[in-house]
């Protein structure tokens, strides 16, 4: 079960209206190695966009790259045999962002859960199964009387994340993919959430790649961090040497761009954030003529 | 414009409750505020404290099972007469909408019609609240959409062929094609990465500092009052625990809750305990 997942020279284009060669280069080159052990929290840190959450289509095998491999236990995850890509497919788990959008809203959330005990054969007995599942609700610190039998509309979005890291803790895969978990979730919530992720690494030696725009998470997390732009990795190493000497200038965009809560240290400059640039941008000059009219 | 009230909105004992079956939960409870004429005001508070129930109880959109069961929201249009807000109906609700109150929301993922190029949805929007303006409409887009930092061919584009940022940019320009008196922005960088955020931050300061714009910005996030609004009011559990200008707020907070709220701010180089 003790693995490693690589990423090997990754690039990913999608077809794309109104650019030179009809192509965007979502991630462009990008090589990472994430091992089981010892287990580790890795970050990936950048602004929408850049193509983390590409990445994480990638590594859990929902979109083969343009160029490059995703390898398992050192092996292309497209050419795994049945058993193999079984084995690969319950060690690399995901956790995604939207809490809403995961459930379907005429099962009772329970069928994530015995879902899971049944594919991958977890218990023999009915008896069996629902202790399992009462262990891992718990392990997530939800009653499982209070989330049992309810529908997915009757929970909180904080319950609801909680119950993907049960299904996740009922697995004990070596690898989580989490992309942007805590973005829909509020600070009390998120930080319970994240509680649980470090749990997971220490009790049960999981491996987490977290997916996140938010650097002040990252922060919270530790371990190590790489920040990607433009589909291309430009820093990475542990979080206390990337928060206090970031090297590269675009994060030290973005540690500047966090709003200090100090009304006296408001900021002084502008920036512009070339959103556009996957259009052609010879009208980019329009809005800033200076003779645009105005009301 | 000599004598236009100094406040745009004046909120008096403003009562919010949900019916459930276990009985009413008070979201808002007895909230007395002013909002002054070119401010940028903030509400702050945790989720649950009845921000956003407040929002869409000005904005009159607030749906069964809540009700306002009390208070009166006066609204002072600038040329128009003063209105309660929790009074208005049909036409005159509809009439109000868009030209004097506007409303920026916070999903900029599902606020836009996906079927709809930018431009037609701003034709919308002005053809539906300002009929007169119809034949405007053509040169008012391009200038709007410029005012927020965006290109004029943007109008010519499906939202999903934006991001994330220039979506909530479109809406910051429809929300203001009307030249509101008031706009009531309810998270509108929630979401949304930090420099996409600072982006959005500065051009909603633009609007207030270049075309005079009065804002109600709500956010959990202290950071975004911090560095955006003049004065800032703090909720709990329904209630307004603190109103005043941003610096003392976040100086010297005259509220324990408000202390507290200040004291948990994560920020990065200092972990949350």
């Amino acid at each position: 079960m003790k693995s490693e997942l690589e990423l090997r020279g990754v690039q990913q284009r999608f077809h794309a209206r109104g650019v030179a060669d009809g192509y965007i280069t979502a991630v462009d080159d990008v090589s990472f190695k994430l091992l089981a052990s010892p287990p580790q929290i890795v970050s990936l840190v950048g602004q929408s966009g850049s193509g983390k959450s590409t990445i994480a289509r990638n590594v859990l095998g929902l979109q083969k790259p343009t160029a490059g491999s995703v390898l398992y236990g050192g092996k292309d995850i497209f050419k795994l045999n049945r058993a193999e890509y079984d084995a690969y497919r319950r060690d690399v788990q995901p956790v995604f962002q939207d809490p809403y959008a995961i459930f379907n809203p005429f099962y009772r959330v329970d069928r994530v859960l015995w879902k899971a005990v049944k594919k991958f054969k977890l218990a023999s007995t009915r008896a069996a199964g629902l202790q399992l599942i009462e262990e891992s609700l718990k392990a997530v610190r939800l009653e499982p009387e209070n989330v049992l039998g309810r529908y997915p509309h009757q929970l909180s979005g904080g319950q609801r994340q909680r119950i993907m890291l049960a299904r996740v803790h009922m697995l004990r895969p070596s690898f989580i993919i989490a992309d942007e978990p805590v973005s829909m979730l509020d600070a009390q919530v998120r930080k319970h959430f994240l509680d649980i992720l470090l749990d997971f690494q220490r009790e049960h030696g999981m491996t987490t790649l977290f997916i996140t725009h938010d650097l002040s998470t990252v922060y919270y997390l530790g371990g190590e961090v790489m920040v990607i732009t433009k589909g291309e990795i430009v820093e990475r190493g542990s979080v206390a040497t990337v928060m206090h000497e970031p090297s590269h200038p675009y994060t030290k965009l973005l540690l500047d761009s966090i709003p200090q809560p100090d009304p006296d240290k408001r900021w002084t400059t502008r920036i512009q954030v070339d959103e556009l640039e996957h259009l052609d941008d010879n009208t980019l000059g329009d809005a800033t003529k200076p003779e645009a009219p105005i009301i | 414009m000599n004598d236009v009230p100094a406040n745009v909105l004046e909120i008096k004992g403003l009562d919010v409750v949900y019916s459930t079956n276990r009985g009413d939960v008070q979201a808002v409870r007895g909230i007395n505020l002013d909002v002054r004429r070119g401010e940028i005001l903030g509400i702050a508070g945790e989720s649950g404290s009845g921000k956003s129930t407040l929002a869409v109880a000005l904005l009159r959109l607030l749906k069964a099972p809540g009700k306002v069961t009390g208070g009166s929201v006066i609204f002072n249009p600038a040329g128009r007469s003063p209105v309660d807000l929790l009074k208005v109906h049909g036409e005159e609700l509809r009439v109000l909408r868009w030209s004097a109150l506007s409303y920026l929301p916070q999903g900029s993922m599902s606020s836009l019609n996906p079927v709809m190029r930018v431009h037609d949805q701003f034709k919308d929007v002005i053809v539906e609240h300002a009929p007169d303006r119809k034949e405007a409409v053509g040169d008012m887009i391009p200038r709007l959409l410029t005012q927020v930092g965006l290109e004029p061919r943007v109008a010519r584009m499906y939202p999903h062929e934006l991001s994330g940022g220039m979506k909530q940019r479109v809406l910051m320009a429809i929300a203001v094609a009307l030249e509101p008196d008031l706009v009531i922005a309810d998270e509108p960088t929630t979401a949304m990465d930090v420099t996409i955020q600072r982006v959005i931050l500065q051009s909603l300061a633009d609007l207030r500092t270049d075309f005079g714009v009065t804002l109600m910005v709500i956010s959990h996030d202290m950071g975004v009052h911090a560095q955006l609004v003049d004065r800032v009011a703090v909720m709990y559990e329904g209630q307004l625990v603190e109103v005043g200008d941003v610096r003392q707020v976040f100086k010297d907070p005259q509220d324990p809750y408000t202390r507290q709220l200040i004291e948990s701010i994560p920020q990065v180089g200092r972990r949350a305990s």
